[in-house]
Order: C-alpha cells, then sequence, then structure tokens
C-alpha cells in the first residue's frame, strides 16, 4: 500500500501551484471577472503550453492520457487561488465525452482543445429535471437527409465562448449526443454570470437543421458517455473545493493572527481555535473521501459511483460549514466582496450546486 | 497511488481471521455481540487466549517477547479483532506501561514485569487523573516522598478504569515541587494490595461499576519501582499517550455496528433514521481512509503526528452517534431504566430485545469523547501542533 503521489504528479502539482501562486493573485483574478470574457485568453494559451489542456486524453488523440488523480491535483490547485477558466467544461466535460467517442471528428476536436484555440460546452440541463436528464425534451426529427433540432437547454457552463455545442436531445425515442456549430442558424444565446465569477448560457434552438453526420452518440452509449463525464468531471470539482477549503482554513488562521482586538491576536481565543480546528478536520476527512474516489475510479459502475457520491455529499456539506466559518472568522472583511474570503463562500455553494448537491448524493449513495 | 495489500499481508489477514473463527472462545465472542458485560474471568480468559497463541504482545519488538510486527500488521490484526466483534484488548498492560517499561525500564524491571504482562498474569490500571487534575494533569497532586529505600506515596487517583480487579497500577506522581510543574513527576509501579491502598467504586451514568477512585494514605513503595529517573515522569507519560496510534479510531468495531445498525433499521420503515444512518456510513468511510493514509504515510518513512487526534476526535464522535442511532431505533422503549437498579435486575418489559442495551451502551459511551485526552484536548493538540495557532 503507497497512498503517496508518485514523482510525476508531484511534479505536475509543483508546476500547478508555481502558476497559481505567481500569476493567479486575487487582482488579476477580478480583472478577469470584470472583462465580462468569462476567462483570460493568454492564460488559456499558457495552460495549452504547459500540457495541462492534454492531461486527460487518450494518447492517440494527442493527450497525455493521465487519469482522475492528476485532474484531482490539478483542480485541487486550481480551487486554492479561484481559478475561473473553463477547464471544466472545455477539457473534463465536453473533452471526455469526444475523446470516449467514437465519433468521426474526434481527433480534430480534441487537437482544437489541447491547442486552446476551441472551446465546446455540454448542454444537457433542462429546466423542472431535478437531476434527471436521461429523457430531454429537446427533440431531434428526422426531415429528409437532416435533422432538425428544437428546444432549450439551461446552465450551460462557459457557453458564450464555445465553438460548438454537444446538446443532449431525444431523437427516436432515445436519448443522443449530437455536435452543433455556434453559428449555426437557429441557434440562439442569452449569456450570463455564475456566483463564482464565471459565465454560463441559456441555449436556445428552433429548427436547428444537422446532418447524421452531427450525432456523437446514440441510446446507451450515449447516456453511459454522459455518465462517465459528468462523474469524473464531478470528482474534479471536489476536489477544487477541498482545494477552496484548505484556503479558507489557512487564510483563516493567518487572518486571526494579524488581527488585533481586546489587546493581543484573535488567534489566542481557544473558542477560535476550535473552530479553526473543525475545518481542518472536515478539509482532512473530504480529502480521504477523495482518495478512495480517486482509487475507485477503475472499479465497477456502481462502487465508482457510490464512492463519487459519497464525496460530492461530504463535500457539499463541508464546503459550506468551512467557508461559512471562514466569512464568520474575518468579521465584517469577510463580507467584504473585495476580500478575497468570501469569494470562497461563493465558489463553495456553486460547487454543491453543480451536478447534484449534497441531498441528491446522499440519496443516490443510499440506492 | 496503490491501495491494495501485499499477498503476504493478506495472507496474514487470514490467518488473524481464521484463528479468531475457530480459536477464539465463543462464548465471550458471543456475549460481547450481544451487549452484556464480561466477568473478570472471562476477561482474563481471552486475555490468556491470546498470550498462548503469542499474540498478547502484538504491538511489541520481538527481542521483548512481541510479535515484531510492522505498522500495517497491527492495523490490520486490531481490524480484524474489531471486525469479528471481539471485546478490546485491555491497554493498560500490554499498549501502556509494557511500553514505558520495556523503553526507560532497567534490565532488573524488565525481567520481573514484561512476562506477566504478555502471560496477563498481571492485570493493571492507570493512575493518572486525580479529583483536581483531569486534563491539567501536570497539576497532579499524589505525593511521593523519599524515606530510605522506599518512597511514602500519599494521595488519590481517580476515573481508574477496572481498578477494583487490578493487580498493579502505574502512577504519576509528585517526588518535588519544582517551578516547572512537569519536572517534578516520576512514574512508579505499586501493587495494589500493599497496605494503604483503597479502591472505592464510582457507578457512571448506566449503573455500571467501571471506573474507580483509588487512594493512598502512607503507602510504602520499595525504590525499585520508580522507572527510569526520579522527575522524568512527564516525559515518559507522554510517550505513552503517544504509542498507541490506530486503536483509538476503532474503525473495525464500528463497521460491525454499523452493520448492525443498518439491519435493524431496514426494518423499520424511517426515512429519518435510514438518512442519519447514511450519514454516519460516509463518515465512517472517511475515518477508514484516514487511518489508511495515516499508515501508508508511516509505512512509507513519514511521521504523522498530531494528525492522530483526528482518529481521536473523529472515532469517538462516530463510537457516540452509533449508540445514539440504536437508542432512536428503540423508538419510545428507549423510556426504561436499564442499569441494575433498572429492569436488567427484574423481569423484561416488552419492546425490542436490542433497547436496553443500546441504552445502556450510549450511556456508557459519553465517555469517549472525554478519556484518553477530552476531545477538546485532541483539539488544541491540533490547534498547536498543526495551525501553528
Amino acid at each position: 500500500m503507497n497512498l503517496n503521489f508518485s514523482d510525476e504528479q508531484q511534479m505536475l502539482r509543483d508546476q500547478v501551484q508555481k502558476f497559481c501562486e505567481s500569476d493567479y493573485t486575487f487582482e488579476k483574478r477580478e480583472e478577469i471577472i470584470k472583462s465580462g470574457e468569462g476567462f483570460n485568453r493568454d492564460f488559456w494559451k499558457q495552460y495549452s503550453e504547459l500540457g495541462w489542456l492534454s492531461l486527460p486524453f487518450k494518447e492517440d488523440s494527442g493527450g497525455l492520457g493521465y487519469g482522475p488523480v492528476e485532474l484531482s491535483i490539478l483542480f485541487e490547485e486550481f480551487g486554492k487561488v479561484l481559478v475561473i477558466e473553463p477547464y471544466l467544461s472545455t477539457v473534463v466535460l465536453s473533452g471526455t465525452i469526444i475523446d470516449h467517442s467514437s465519433f468521426d471528428r474526434r481527433i480534430e476536436l480534441i487537437e482544437g482543445i489541447i491547442s486552446g484555440d476551441k472551446h465546446l460546452s455540454l448542454a444537457y440541463i433542462e429546466s423542472n429535471q431535478n437531476f434527471d436528464h436521461s429523457d430531454p425534451k429537446t427533440s431531434a426529427s428526422n426531415q429528409g437527409d437532416n435533422i432538425l433540432v428544437n428546444g432549450k437547454k439551461s446552465l450551460v457552463l462557459n457557453g458564450g465562448n464555445a465553438n460548438h455545442f454537444i446538446v443532449m436531445v431525444t431523437l427516436d425515442k432515445e436519448c443522443a449526443l449530437v455536435l452543433i456549430d455556434k453559428d449555426q442558424a437557429g441557434l440562439s444565446l442569452n449569456q450570463y454570470p455564475t456566483v463564482d465569477g464565471q459565465t454560463c448560457a441559456e441555449l436556445t434552438l428552433e429548427n436547428v437543421s444537422i446532418t447524421n453526420e452531427a450525432i456523437i452518440a446514440q441510446g446507451d452509449e450515449a447516456k453511459r458517455l454522459l455518465d462517465e463525464a459528468l462523474n469524473l468531471a464531478t470528482l474534479c470539482i471536489s476536489a477544487e473545493s477541498i482545494g477552496c477549503m484548505t484556503a479558507c482554513y489557512l487564510q483563516t488562521v493567518e487572518y486571526t493572527k494579524s488581527r488585533q482586538q481586546f489587546g493581543q491576536p484573535i488567534s489566542n481565543f481557544q473558542v477560535l481555535q476550535h473552530r479553526m480546528v473543525d475545518m481542518f478536520i472536515e478539509t482532512e476527512m473530504c480529502k480521504s473521501l477523495l482518495y478512495k474516489a480517486m482509487l475507485e475510479c477503475d472499479s465497477d459502475e456502481d462502487t465508482k459511483a457510490q464512492s463519487v457520491s459519497a464525496l460530492k455529499y461530504q463535500v457539499g456539506t463541508a464546503g459550506k460549514s468551512v467557508s461559512q466559518q471562514a466569512v464568520q472568522l474575518h468579521g465584517g472583511m469577510g463580507v467584504s466582496d473585495e476580500m478575497r474570503i468570501g469569494h470562497y463562500l461563493k465558489k463553495l455553494v456553486a460547487i454543491d450546486a453543480l451536478f447534484g448537491n449534497a441531498d441528491y448524493h446522499l440519496h443516490k449513495y443510499s440506492k | 497511488m496503490e491501495i491494495s495489500f501485499t499477498e503476504k499481508d493478506l495472507e496474514f489477514r487470514d490467518e488473524i481471521r481464521s484463528w479468531i473463527k475457530h480459536d477464539y472462545p465463543k462464548h465471550i465472542k458471543e456475549k460481547q455481540d450481544k451487549g452484556e458485560v464480561l466477568t473478570k474471568e472471562e476477561v482474563i480468559e481471552f486475555h490468556k487466549a491470546l498470550a498462548a497463541k503469542g499474540w498478547m504482545g502484538y504491538n511489541w519488538p520481538a527481542e521483548y517477547g512481541g510479535t515484531g510486527w510492522t505498522s500495517t500488521q497491527i492495523y490490520i490484526f486490531q481490524k480484524e479483532f474489531g471486525l469479528a466483534g471481539c471485546p478490546n484488548i485491555l491497554p493498560f498492560g500490554v499498549s501502556m506501561v509494557g511500553p514505558v517499561i520495556y523503553t526507560f525500564g532497567n534490565e532488573e524491571q524488565k525481567k520481573r514485569f514484561l512476562p506477566d504482562i504478555l502471560n496477563f498474569n498481571t492485570w493493571w490500571c492507570q493512575g493518572y487523573s486525580e479529583p483536581g487534575s483531569g486534563s491539567d494533569l501536570a497539576s497532579l497532586k499524589t505525593k511521593a516522598v523519599r524515606e530510605g529505600d522506599d518512597y511514602i506515596v500519599n494521595g488519590s487517583k481517580t476515573w481508574t478504569t477496572l481498578a477494583q480487579h487490578a493487580d498493579w497500577i502505574f502512577n504519576l506522581v509528585r517526588t518535588e515541587t519544582t517551578e516547572k510543574r512537569q519536572e517534578g513527576i516520576s512514574f512508579i509501579l505499586i501493587n495494589m494490595n500493599t497496605p494503604g491502598v483503597e479502591v472505592e467504586p464510582i457507578i457512571t451514568i448506566d449503573g455500571a461499576h467501571e471506573v474507580n477512585a483509588v487512594f493512598f494514605t502512607d503507602v510504602k513503595v520499595p525504590v525499585e519501582n520508580l522507572i527510569g529517573e526520579e522527575g522524568k515522569g512527564w516525559t515518559y507519560a507522554k510517550f505513552l499517550l503517544a504509542h498507541e496510534r490506530f486503536g483509538i479510531a476503532v474503525v473495525g468495531a464500528s463497521i460491525r455496528q454499523l452493520s448492525k445498525l443498518k439491519q435493524l433499521v431496514a426494518e423499520l420503515d424511517n426515512p429519518d433514521l435510514e438518512r442519519k444512518v447514511k450519514e454516519l456510513e460516509i463518515n465512517l468511510s472517511a475515518l477508514e481512509m484516514l487511518e489508511l493514509r495515516l499508515l501508508s504515510d508511516l509505512e512509507n518513512g513519514g511521521h504523522p503526528g498530531a494528525e492522530s487526534s483526528i482518529l481521536k476526535i473523529r472515532g469517538t464522535e462516530i463510537q457516540q452517534r452509533l449508540t445514539e442511532l440504536f437508542v432512536e431505533a428503540s423508538g419510545e422503549y428507549a423510556l426504561i431504566y436499564p442499569g441494575p437498579h433498572g429492569h436488567l435486575a427484574n423481569s423484561k418489559p416488552s419492546g425490542p430485545d436490542h433497547a436496553a442495551k443500546s441504552l445502556s451502551k450510549y450511556l456508557n459511551f459519553r465517555k469517549a469523547s472525554i478519556y484518553g485526552g477530552s476531545n477538546e484536548i485532541q483539539k488544541n493538540i491540533i490547534s498547536k501542533m498543526i495551525l501553528g495557532l
């Protein structure tokens, strides 16, 4: 048994950490958010040059063939400085669906992602679905040689920047994933910011015409591709949330050491010390479940899904309590938008909401 | 990153499993599983069975008659015993005073005390807490004054677990009043049969007699019963506390309890309780993994330290939560007092079979977050050693 990271994995962590600590300052992050672009294109180029955009892809698609451990390392470090580039949307969600499919354009699309030139977004959520996305109302119907797509998709991450959309539709009474380009007639977008400083979009499709060649997968294969991508993405944001929680307790420790009240640093007060210990313990417990989920990634589907659900439940509940305590212990500074600490709370709210919240995953875990 | 145990470790696990299944005293396991209290004779019996197998010194180096097992083997051994529902191996001899004696004692003391610990010929108890010294242990007042070849001991110890059965007590005493309180403390061994030693029961809220007050009045203790140097007792006491690392999370036993709880709850059609059980299951699974992380660290050259305080805190919280949910599963039958003056002394009332024992255990286990360094003290340790506060 050895639960240590390999030298190669440690090098990856060091590299990501170095970038995050030196380049990803809070001021820089604020600047990116204010630009309204949703992310920073120079940084994205840099991620490509550093090889990060190719991490999870198969070697025959030009990727590095890495697994959930390496992705978790990247996301944990991203979480510490609240990186807002759409890695989750383009690489993890959309990229792995394409990479694991037998889609004709697989190589071309993955190359586009790896080079940093192309963004893809996954459009699978519809309103009133309550986390069950296997029966979409968005329809695709045959019309001669063409297929017409009609419907609305919600919460499309990074939708405003996507060159292509992977859209979950119902085709011939079964679900299917189809690729739709952003310029296609009948497609319209409404972009808005998310609570964690990123962006997403509502996608409306009115008689968008595609051909058979745009079908990425259909039936059980489509479901499997979506489930696998969502599972991996859930693991990634859980790792990200652990990065956020780590930053929360470390920054709270530093803050309480410097903040003087009653003639002494407030870190001297035991009532605050024990709360920071609680934050630390919560984080370590989540980390343990992350290890379990990473180690069980090669197990059967049920074990894998269950360990990811246990993890997502735990980060959902712990994330809120840790970041709420962090805000509380920062006092008035904690609720100031110009301080970093409140932004962790916002990120952790976003993470709990994504891909099923704590209640949803506790329920799923029990099944 | 690799979670599986080696072939050799798995063979070791199977050996432990097979021994427990075939050679462990069956009536004791059954009694323990039903939540009944073991008699003194039964406790001695299962320790003797372990001793006969050569496993009493499961966490000792081979040179002192122990098994010489690796950390992984010790982990597996403890976990299997918990999973199988075996009662705890009493820590006072083998895990507490034993390692202090073989680390700091002289040759004479090693010869005199260690074999009896390994054969469970002596029952040890721990003389640490005093009426005025709990978490602030260094404030202890029990005095040992040198007179010729003896110490004369006066004072009292409290919460002394199973002192009513003990042959010996290892005691922290004050041999000198020093400016730094820790420097005047010594570690001495006292035979419980010495004139002037008195044991009085303390009945806990479950009605049980598990802990005691121990009084020392002009007790004559030969100087050769001092371990190590006079005034170094605090160092030995701290060593002792750090020695037992993995047992404190009791993951194996909690997994067994959880599976029983799940069987119970499955028959109740109570979604609220089901949810609490699931939450607990996830927490236990995180604790199990945390223990493995620390084990891996240890086996790969690391020195995990204050992290083991998390094991104590979370391990006991989960133990207590389990007892709480067992009581919830009794519904309104949690009303009936089961203790020695309650229905256990009379005929059994109606209601689920587990109700009385669940309630006893719930009341009894309030101790878990208090003993072994209260969970608040554990938080102080993490705060200082890990967070640097």
